[in-house]
């Protein structure tokens, strides 16, 4: 429980633009991942429809990412919410 | 023309599982509570079977909110309420959980201590029920997740 408590996950809000950091986690079945960007914040990213992913100019499945990977993000925030608009895998 | 949405969806099976959970634990940790009374046997049990079956509904509870979170997330207007929500039913769940444990190794052990820790436990569990039930009522009431927002002219009830 101690190892619980000091692993509680916290997400930050940060402004439209884009970002780059690597993959904190994927989430495949929410189509869903968490940034570690590399000013230390945690961005949580749904992906919509209109998220387009691709690795190196071409466009890639879901499936791809990995925890790790180096990502460039850019997210247009909504609300509190981050919607991201487009993810390039770096490596 | 809008449609009316089936009412049978994946994220409307977390309110349907999470309310009993909360009363039954907030009742155990009432009836461990008047337990503490020398006469308080029958309260000790009562209040054991209800932790039980309570921690059991929790985790069904966890489950069916990991699966609503995916599908309204996608909506809010402040997912970290969300994520807040996420954190604090897990610490509950936890918290009742070790009142479980404590309480089968109180039956062996038969050490007051034990006893008193695992009502903490509990204590401690029912606020953070009572905090975690607040934030999911934030995301309903201030975010309507999960909610089907009607039109304006209300047509697909016609």
């Amino acid at each position: 429980m101690l190892f619980f408590f000091a692993s509680c996950e916290s997400t930050d809000a940060v402004e439209s633009g884009t970002y780059t950091g690597t993959v904190d986690e994927v989430e495949a079945a929410k189509t869903e991942i968490y940034v570690k960007t590399d000013d230390g914040k945690t961005l949580e990213l749904y992906f919509t429809e209109e998220t387009s992913l691709s690795r190196a100019g071409e466009t890639v499945d879901f499936s791809v990412l990995e925890e790790g990977m180096a990502v460039e993000v850019e997210v247009e925030k909504v609300g509190k919410r981050l919607d991201p608009i487009s993810v390039e895998i770096m490596e | 023309m809008d449609q009316l949405p089936d009412f049978w969806r994946t994220e409307v099976f977390h309110p349907l599982s999470v309310h009993l959970p909360i009363a039954l634990l907030l009742v155990a940790t009432a009836f461990k509570l008047v337990s503490l009374r020398s006469d308080g046997e029958t309260w000790n049990k009562g209040g054991s079977i209800l932790l039980f079956i309570g921690v059991i509904g929790a985790w069904i509870s966890v489950y069916t909110g990991n699966l609503a979170d995916g599908i309204v997330s996608r909506n809010l207007c402040d997912p970290t309420v969300l994520k807040d929500h996420e954190n604090a039913s897990l610490a509950t769940a936890w918290l009742f959980t070790a009142a479980v444990l404590l309480e089968m190794v109180y039956v062996f052990l038969k050490k007051s201590w034990l006893k008193f820790l695992m009502i903490g436990a509990m204590i401690v569990g029912a606020g953070s029920l009572g905090y975690t039930g607040h934030l999911g009522a934030t995301l309903v009431y201030q975010q309507a997740a999960g909610v089907y927002v009607p039109s304006d002219d209300c047509e697909e009830f016609e």
